[in-house]
């Protein structure tokens, strides 16, 4: 009770801190404007084949991959980064409150903030129903799923990168790379040689769970273990890192 | 309400406490001294619960800062040094967040709040954003957030660093009304203020504990009487030679120089409860010396101090919380 009181309260001043800060408005506007582009090339790409562009979109498409590397890293480099800088950790840290519920906060806001940037494209797809076409309903809930997945882990993977540094810069280079990493290194692993291997990266590659299961309308509960482990992971070390600070 | 025994941390091979132990009892007002890097900030930290000591213990309230540390937190309020605070927020919208998170009731927030704010004169400046707030305006934010849940020990770290004279004073009044219902420690390395408001001081110098004690105790361990100052007209000898009764009863020595234009300057250390003025006065009349100046003067906690930390500066390693004997020479020395 203790922890979910203080957890709400972390949040509530999170989500509003995201808000106040002005660069933010500028991811927001430009990743708006880049996924509104890039669906309409979609459409273009497939001659108003509704279904083909919407697949294309979420996932096949290397253009908003763009946006789910770039913009967690955004959105996270801030939360701890700052703290540090201006020694508002301190603060936080000598109130009673614990390092779990201050990660898990900050996890949330950022999260919810990816997610509130993909509430325009629902404008696409009733748009695109208002010409007619109408496209199909689970593949693109899974489409969707799969975005927050992702999105989930590469917030996770942001916040750890912003539990590390004092500058913002940097946090947000760190995240980026972390991101890229995950969905690059089992792109890479599958030139191994030795089959075993190759398998497994295979089951890891990111962008494989897009093109074979999400796009698709399948949900693959060993994908959805992967993203929500792997970003519990991530959280576990970014508490850790935290705890360490002190230590040093 | 604060217990810590043999007290030490270091920062890989920098020792930051050296094996401190000390305790402050309810309603005490302690000043922590000493000078820039001496280990104000860090015993404070670890009071705090924020970094963890490498050897031994610190309680709070009887309870372990590392073993019950959320415990700790709730029962003690704490002004970090240079006071960060979230600057986009508003004044009252800060310390409401601070409050909730210091787990007062949602309903008592707003009466807390407005209290703690009323307490620390912010009561006007409630709509204001904490960025653009002056240096004093904000320090007092940061003493109204550490009184926003009524902790009943109030940590503050260099509570008037980088005031104005005018913004200090007001700072210090502003705690001194709260030592009325709250266990203070606070650090400076300003000294002329914490001897108005502690009862209580600790002098702490590269990690080590030099001295602790009243104020009043400490100037009277240190110093034993009130120094005495003499300008008399005349050569060095001639005064020396005047006084020589006087001198008789001053087993420590004193100190005496020409200070030009005929004037010699003596200074001395007269034994515990002896007021050799008159007799001074006196010696130098029957000498026919003119007397121009003739003064008895305690020490200042500033003064103490530099003394203190001075000669621990010059035989580093040996520890001062035992006061040993001051001579003459190093109090002329600490005065100049």
């Amino acid at each position: 009770m203790r922890m979910l009181r203080q957890f709400s309260i972390l949040l509530g001043r999170e989500v509003e801190a995201l808000f106040l800060t002005p660069i933010h408005y500028g991811v927001i506007t430009i990743a708006l404007l880049f996924n509104g582009w890039s669906f309409w090339y979609a459409l273009q790409q497939f001659q108003g084949n509704v279904e083909e562009s919407v697949r294309f979109f979420f996932g096949q498409s290397p253009l908003v991959w763009l946006v789910i590397v770039l913009v967690p890293p955004l959105l996270t480099m801030r939360l701890f980064a700052e703290e540090r800088r201006a020694g508002t950790l301190e603060m936080l840290l000598t109130a009673p409150v614990g390092e779990v519920e201050v990660v898990l906060a900050k996890f949330a806001a950022g999260f919810a903030f990816f997610l509130a940037l993909w509430l325009p494209s629902l404008l696409y797809l009733a748009i695109v129903k208002s010409y007619g076409a109408i496209p199909d309903v689970g593949p693109l809930a899974t489409s969707y799923l799969g975005i927050a997945l992702v999105g989930a882990l590469f917030t996770a993977a942001g916040l750890l990168a912003s539990s590390l540094t004092s500058t913002q810069v940097l946090a947000a280079v760190l995240g980026t790379v972390f991101n890229l990493l995950l969905l690059l290194v089992p792109l890479f692993g599958q030139f191994v040689g030795v089959e075993a291997v190759e398998r497994f990266f295979v089951e890891l590659a990111i962008w494989r769970h897009f093109a074979d299961s999400f796009a698709k309308g399948v949900v693959d509960s060993a994908h959805v273990s992967f993203y929500v482990l792997l970003a519990g992971v991530l959280l576990f070390w970014t508490v850790r890192s935290l705890e360490s600070q002190r230590w040093r | 309400m604060i217990s810590v025994q043999k007290l030490t941390k270091r920062f890989g091979e920098v020792v930051a406490v050296d094996d401190i132990s000390f305790d402050v009892a309810d309603g005490e007002v302690m000043g922590f001294l000493g000078p820039n890097g001496a280990g104000k900030s860090t015993t404070i930290r670890i009071l705090t619960g924020y970094l963890p000591a490498t050897s031994g213990t610190v309680q709070v309230a009887g309870l372990d800062v590392l073993d019950r540390s959320l415990e700790v937190r709730a029962r003690l309020g704490y002004l970090p040094e240079n006071v960060p605070l979230y600057v986009e927020m508003r004044v009252e919208e800060y310390l409401h967040f601070r409050a909730r998170l210091k787990g007062v009731a949602a309903r008592a927030v707003k009466e807390a709040v407005g209290r703690a704010m009323a307490q620390c004169g912010l009561a006007h400046m409630r709509t204001r954003i904490v960025g653009q707030l002056s240096k004093g305006y904000r320090q007092r934010v940061g003493l109204a957030d550490a009184l926003v849940a009524r902790p009943r020990l109030l940590i503050l770290d260099e509570p008037t660093g980088g005031l104005d004279p005018h913004q200090r004073r007001e700072v210090l009044d502003l705690i001194r009304g709260l030592a009325r219902e709250h266990t203070v420690l606070l650090s400076s390395h300003v000294l002329a203020e914490i001897e108005s408001i502690a009862t209580r001081v600790m002098i702490i110098q590269k990690g080590r504990l030099l001295a602790d004690g009243r104020p009043a105790e400490l100037a009277a361990r240190l110093q034993g009487a009130p120094r005495v100052r003499v300008e008399a007209r005349g050569r060095r000898d001639a005064v020396l030679h005047a006084l020589t009764p006087v001198l008789r009863d001053c087993p420590e020595a004193c100190d005496a120089d020409e200070i030009g234009e005929g004037w010699t300057r003596v200074v001395l250390q007269p034994p515990a409860g002896r007021d050799p003025r008159e007799a001074i006065a006196e010696a130098l009349r029957a000498a026919g010396l003119p007397l121009r100046e003739l003064v008895r003067r305690q020490f200042t906690l500033e003064e103490l101090f530099l003394q203190i930390t001075a000669r621990a500066a010059e035989k580093s390693g040996d520890s001062m919380s035992e006061a040993g004997p001051v001579t003459a020479r190093d109090r002329v020395e600490a005065r100049r």
